[in-house]
């Protein structure tokens, strides 16, 4: 995929990471005591043993990613391959190309003719 | 479940029934568009330039100019979207219904951050074409170097058989 185009998966991806990053941790948080006069919960059953990653983890590990998903798009801003002066030095480049491109499609095609019709090389 | 049939087709056929006969007794294809047009109820543009942020209503924040420093840009964007991600995190700790105001700064930035990218799409096109260019005249110089050796190749085979051929 050209840079252009990871540059812009990249952008969105940070967006995605950022709103799971945020959901994820107000959905999930433990509770916030409002008063000490308040009981605490009840302990809760021992959770079961499929929830791998225990919550205390989360934040790092999103912050985590986060972080390295904008040095990446840091790092793909530096291989973007922007050498040149600006538009105009491009479209100067194109017309000599163009200019060049001519002069050689004369000699093939002359070459291609002399060859074909069995006439003397020069 | 009912379905819907299809649309039958336009009704201009009519209109061509002695297209054989007389070729002229038929309107004439309308010309292309030209200009705005409007589809299934919204309106677009023949003309496929990319409009400029402030048409979109969106304030643009790296500085405008004719040659813009884009590997710069995208990075300050880059450390401007962190730092308001990280202040939407306090903003969520200490004040949580004050989040608008720090969202709509983010959605922003994204808007900056992606019409910058955008605008590196005609460049892309221009080094595109330079680089199709290059390998056009390179493929034909190679093409006449090529010519060139084997009617020296030819040339030598035959002096040579014709040599071989008056030995005897």
């Amino acid at each position: 995929m050209d840079i252009i185009s990871q540059l812009q998966e990249q952008v969105n991806s940070i967006a995605a990471l950022t709103f799971n990053t945020f959901g994820t941790l107000q959905r999930d948080a433990t509770p916030v005591k409002l008063s000490p006069n308040y009981p605490d919960p009840p302990p809760a059953p021992v959770p079961p043993p499929d929830d791998a990653t225990k919550f205390e983890d989360q934040p790092k590990l999103m912050s985590a990613a986060l972080v390295k998903a904008a040095k990446q798009f840091d790092a793909l801003v530096a291989a973007l391959p922007l050498s040149d002066g600006g538009e105009e030095a491009q479209l100067k480049r194109i017309e000599e190309l163009q200019n060049e491109l001519r002069q050689v499609q004369e000699l093939y095609s002359q070459a291609a003719d002399n060859c074909l019709n069995l006439k003397k090389p020069d | 479940m009912a379905t819907a049939t299809y649309p039958p087709p336009p009704p201009y056929y009519r209109l061509y029934k002695d297209y054989l006969q007389d070729p002229k007794s038929a309107p004439a294809p309308p010309p292309p568009v030209v200009g705005t047009y409007v589809c299934f109820g919204s309106t677009y543009t023949t003309d496929d330039i990319l409009p400029s942020l402030e048409e979109q209503g969106v304030r643009q924040l790296y500085p405008k100019g004719s040659n813009i420093d884009f590997k710069k840009e995208l990075r300050t964007l880059n450390r401007d979207l962190l730092l308001h991600i990280l202040e939407l995190a306090d903003v969520l700790v200490s004040r949580p219904s004050q989040y608008a105001r720090r969202v709509e700064d983010i959605s922003l930035i994204f808007k900056n951050l992606h019409h910058l990218l955008n605008s590196l799409r005609p460049h892309q096109g221009r080094a595109t074409l330079i680089h199709i260019l290059e390998l056009q005249i390179q493929r034909r110089k190679q093409a006449v170097e090529d010519i060139k050796r084997r009617r020296e190749e030819a040339q030598k085979l035959l002096k040579e058989s014709l040599g071989a051929f008056e030995a005897q």
